[in-house]
C-alpha cells in the first residue's frame, strides 16, 4: 500500500512538472479501472444500492441513467467515499478503497449544485486542491490558469463565483476537479441546472476534455439525451439495480427489459397477438419477434413496445386513428395518435408532414420493424 | 402612467411630472424622522449623563469625576477582568458553537429543532437558578475561576449567538461545499478552516460580538458568583459616588463601542489583507466594514435582505 502511494506520488509529481499540455500531448497518465462489486446501501427498508456491480474500464466514460431515487447518485457517492456502503467493495486501479475517506481517493467531482467556494475567485477555486497538496503559489497559478484556459475561462480567472453565469461556474468546477490530476472524474448531474443551449455546449466540452485527458469518468444523469450522446457505455438503473449496461446503441436498440425500453427513448405500448412463426401481429401487420423473445406461445396476447420511427402514419379520413397532439422538433414531427381500443401511439413524421390535430389517420407498422420488446400485458419493470 | 427616467445608477427615478414624487418625498421624510427620533433616543440620555458627570457646583463644569477614573486602580483591574472574560467567552462561543451548528446541519438535521429549543433555555432559566446549580455542581476552586464565568457567558449568550451562526450555516450550500472540499483532498479540519470559516465570517463575527457585548455588560451572574467585573465595580462606585459612577457609565459605553469597533476593523483588515496579499487582487464581493457585516447578518436573520446584493449562500449564477 505504501509502495503504491509512492508510485502514485511519483507519477503525480511527474505529471505536475509537465503540466496539462504535456498530458494532452500524449504524456497523459492513462485512465484507471474502477470497480463497484456487490455494493449494497440501505436507507431503512429502501435499498438505494441493491448488490450493484459495475466496472468502468480505463479512460471510459460511463453514464448512469435512471429516474430519481433509482440509486445512481448513491452509487457515485459510494465511489467518491461520500456515502458509506453497508457491504461490497469499491476498487480503484485494483486497490480496495472501500474504507478510504474521500480526500484520499484521488477523485475529482463536479456537483449538480453550484459548488464553487464563494470566498475564492475562479483561479483560487481551481487551485484549491493544489494548495492542499502544497504546490507553490507560482505553479498553482500556472496550472489553474492552464485549466481555466482549457475550459475557456482564462479571462474570468479573477472573478468570484457570483460574478459568473451558471454555465461558467460549472466550467470552473470542472477545471477545479481536473486540477488535482484525479484518477477518476465523477460528474453528478452537472448540467441539470443549466438552460438547454448552455447544457449542450458544456456537454460537448466535457466530452472533449474527457477524451483529451483520457480520464476514467462516471457521469450520473436523468437526462437520456445527455447519457446517450456523451457516454461510451450507458448503465440504466432502477430500484438500486443496474438493469442494463451497454453502448448507447445497444441500450436504445436492444433493451433487456420493458423498463429500459420505456425509460430510454420514447416507446408506445401496443397490444398484439403472438403468431406461430416467431412473429407477432401488430396493427394488422405481421412482424418478426425480437430474436431473444420467442418464448411466448402462439395466440398469447402481449404488449409490444415500439419506437416512434417504427410506425407508418398516413392521412386517411376513414382511418381509425386521430391526431391528438403534435410536437415540432425541428427536422421531425412527433405526433400522438389515438387509436380506439389501444393506448396512445407516438410516431415520428417528417417535419413537413401536414398532420394537424384532429386529422384522421391510418396507422400501421413498418414491415421490417421488429418490436423493441415484447412483454405480458400491463407488466412494467422486469 | 408616470414618465420614468433612469438615474446614473440605473434606478428608475420619477420626472417632474411624475405622480410618484409625493410618495418618494414622504418616504424620505419618514425615514429621516425615524432616524432622528431613534438617534435622540440614544443620544439624549448619553449627553445628559455626560453633562451630569462633568457638572460641578454652581453651574460650573469640572473634569474631576473623569480624572478620578484614571486613578482608580480597582476600576481598571475590573475592566481588564471583564475584557478578558468577554474575549474568552467570544472565543469559546466560536470554538464550541460553530462545529456544533455545522455538524447538526450536516449530519443530524432531525435534531435541529431540538437544538434550537435547547439554545433558548438560558432565556427561561433564571440566573439565580444557574448560579445555585453551579455552586452545587462544582468545587469552590472551579467556581472562583474566571474561566467558569466565561463558559457561563457562552451559555447565557447562546440564544443569540447560536442563531447568528446557525443562520449563516443554513445560508451556505453546506453539503455541497463540504463534499467538494473533501473530494478535492481536504481533511475535515482543513475543510473547516479553509472553506467553512471564511464563508461564515459574517456570522461568526456577529456571534462573537453578541457574546462579547453581553459579557461586558452582564451584572447579575458576576455579582452572585462574587467576581468584581466592570459592571459590578460600576455598581459599587455608584453606591456612594454618583457623579463618578455616571462618568464611568459613559466611559463603559465608549469602551464597549471602542472594543467592538476595534475587533470589527481588525476582522475586516485581516480579510482584506488575506485577499489582497495572497491570491485575490480584486475587491471581495461581499467585503464589508462593521456596519455592512452586522446589517447583512440582521438581514439574513430577518430574511428580508436585498435579494440583488451578493452574499454567501445567496448568490446564484445566471445561465449564460
Amino acid at each position: 500500500m505504501a509502495e503504491a502511494s509512492q508510485v502514485e506520488e511519483a507519477e503525480r509529481v511527474e505529471v505536475s512538472k509537465h503540466g496539462l499540455s504535456a498530458r494532452a500531448d500524449g504524456g497523459a497518465r492513462s485512465g484507471v479501472r474502477v470497480e463497484l462489486v456487490e455494493c449494497e446501501r440501505r436507507f431503512g427498508a429502501v435499498a438505494a444500492l441493491d448488490r450493484l456491480s459495475l466496472t468502468i474500464e480505463p479512460g471510459e466514460l460511463v453514464a448512469l441513467l435512471g429516474p430519481s431515487g433509482c440509486g445512481k447518485t448513491t452509487a457515485l457517492r459510494a465511489l467518491a467515499g461520500l456515502e458509506q456502503i453497508d457491504s461490497g467493495t469499491v476498487r480503484i486501479r485494483g486497490v480496495d478503497v472501500t474504507a478510504l475517506p474521500p480526500h484520499r481517493r484521488e477523485l475529482g467531482m463536479v456537483f449538480q449544485a453550484y459548488s464553487l467556494f464563494p470566498n475564492m475567485t475562479a483561479i483560487d477555486n481551481v487551485g484549491f486542491g493544489l494548495r492542499l497538496r502544497k504546490a507553490d503559489a507560482k505553479s498553482r497559478r500556472e496550472r489553474a490558469g492552464d485549466l481555466l484556459d482549457l475550459v475557456g475561462l482564462a479571462a474570468q480567472s479573477e472573478r468570484f463565483p457570483h460574478e459568473l453565469s451558471g454555465g461558467q461556474q460549472q466550467r470552473v468546477a470542472l477545471a477545479r476537479a481536473l486540477a488535482v490530476e484525479p484518477r477518476v472524474l465523477l460528474l453528478d448531474e452537472p448540467l441539470s441546472a443549466l438552460d438547454a443551449k448552455v447544457r449542450a455546449q458544456l456537454r460537448d466540452e466535457i466530452r472533449r476534455i474527457q477524451l483529451e485527458l483520457g480520464i476514467t469518468t462516471l457521469f450520473v444523469t436523468h437526462d437520456q439525451e445527455e447519457a446517450l450522446s456523451m457516454a461510451d457505455r450507458v448503465g440504466v438503473m432502477a430500484a438500486g439495480r443496474l438493469q442494463q449496461i451497454g453502448t448507447p446503441s445497444e441500450v436504445y436498440e436492444r433493451p433487456v427489459n420493458a423498463f429500459v425500453a420505456e425509460f430510454v427513448g420514447s416507446v408506445s405500448r401496443v397490444p398484439a397477438t403472438v403468431g406461430r412463426d416467431a412473429s407477432v401481429e401488430v396493427l394488422g401487420r405481421r412482424v418478426p419477434l425480437p430474436p431473444a423473445q420467442s418464448a411466448f406461445a402462439p395466440g398469447t396476447v402481449v404488449d409490444v413496445l415500439l419506437r416512434p420511427e417504427a410506425f407508418v402514419v398516413r392521412a386517411d379520413p376513414y382511418g381509425l386513428g386521430v391526431v391528438t397532439r403534435r410536437s415540432f422538433l425541428g427536422p421531425v414531427l412527433h405526433v400522438a395518435v389515438a387509436v380506439p381500443g389501444q393506448a396512445e401511439i407516438v410516431a415520428t413524421l417528417p417535419a413537413t408532414a401536414g398532420a394537424d390535430i384532429g386529422v384522421g389517420v391510418a396507422v400501421s407498422v413498418e414491415p421490417t420493424g421488429a418490436p423493441l420488446f415484447v412483454t405480458e400485458q400491463s407488466a412494467a419493470v422486469a | 402612467m408616470a414618465a420614468l427616467t433612469l438615474s446614473p445608477r440605473g434606478r428608475a427615478r420619477p420626472t417632474a411630472t411624475s405622480t410618484r414624487v409625493p410618495a418618494f418625498r414622504f418616504g424620505v421624510v419618514t425615514r429621516t424622522v425615524i432616524l432622528v427620533v431613534a438617534a435622540l433616543y440614544f443620544v439624549v440620555p448619553l449627553v445628559a449623563s455626560g453633562r451630569y458627570a462633568l457638572e460641578g457646583a454652581h453651574g460650573t463644569y469640572t473634569l474631576s469625576a473623569v480624572t478620578a477614573l484614571f486613578h482608580d486602580s480597582a476600576l481598571w483591574s475590573s475592566l481588564l477582568l471583564s475584557v478578558e472574560i468577554a474575549l474568552g467567552a467570544g472565543l469559546l462561543t466560536l470554538v464550541l458553537l460553530t462545529p456544533t451548528s455545522v455538524w447538526v446541519n450536516l449530519r443530524m438535521a432531525k435534531l435541529r429543532r431540538l437544538m434550537e429549543s435547547l439554545t433558548l433555555l438560558p432565556l427561561v432559566v433564571p440566573v439565580v437558578v444557574v448560579v445555585l446549580g453551579i455552586y452545587g455542581a462544582f468545587p469552590t476552586t472551579v467556581v472562583s475561576s474566571p474561566v467558569l464565568l466565561a463558559f457561563e457567558y457562552v451559555v447565557l449568550a447562546m440564544p443569540y449567538s447560536y442563531r447568528a451562526i446557525d443562520s449563516g450555516v443554513q445560508a451556505l450550500e453546506l453539503h455541497t461545499l463540504v463534499d467538494a472540499s473533501r473530494t478535492l483532498g481536504a481533511s475535515w479540519p482543513s475543510t473547516f478552516r479553509r472553506v467553512l470559516v471564511p464563508n461564515l465570517r459574517t456570522s461568526l463575527v456577529a456571534a462573537a460580538f453578541i457574546t462579547i457585548a453581553y459579557s461586558l455588560g452582564e451584572f447579575a451572574m458576576a455579582s452572585l458568583l462574587s467576581f468584581t467585573t466592570f459592571p459590578v465595580q460600576l455598581y459599587q462606585i455608584g453606591t456612594d459616588q454618583i457623579d463618578e459612577a455616571t462618568a464611568v457609565s459613559v466611559f463603559a459605553l465608549l469602551v464597549t463601542w471602542g472594543l467592538l469597533l476595534g475587533l470589527s476593523l481588525f476582522a475586516g483588515r485581516r480579510t482584506r489583507a488575506r485577499r489582497t496579499g495572497a491570491d485575490v487582487p480584486a475587491d471581495p464581493p461581499f467585503a464589508a466594514g462593521v456596519g455592512a457585516e452586522l446589517v447583512a447578518e440582521v438581514e439574513s436573520v430577518l430574511g428580508h435582505g436585498d435579494p440583488g446584493r451578493p452574499g454567501i449562500g445567496r448568490e446564484r449564477g445566471r445561465d449564460a
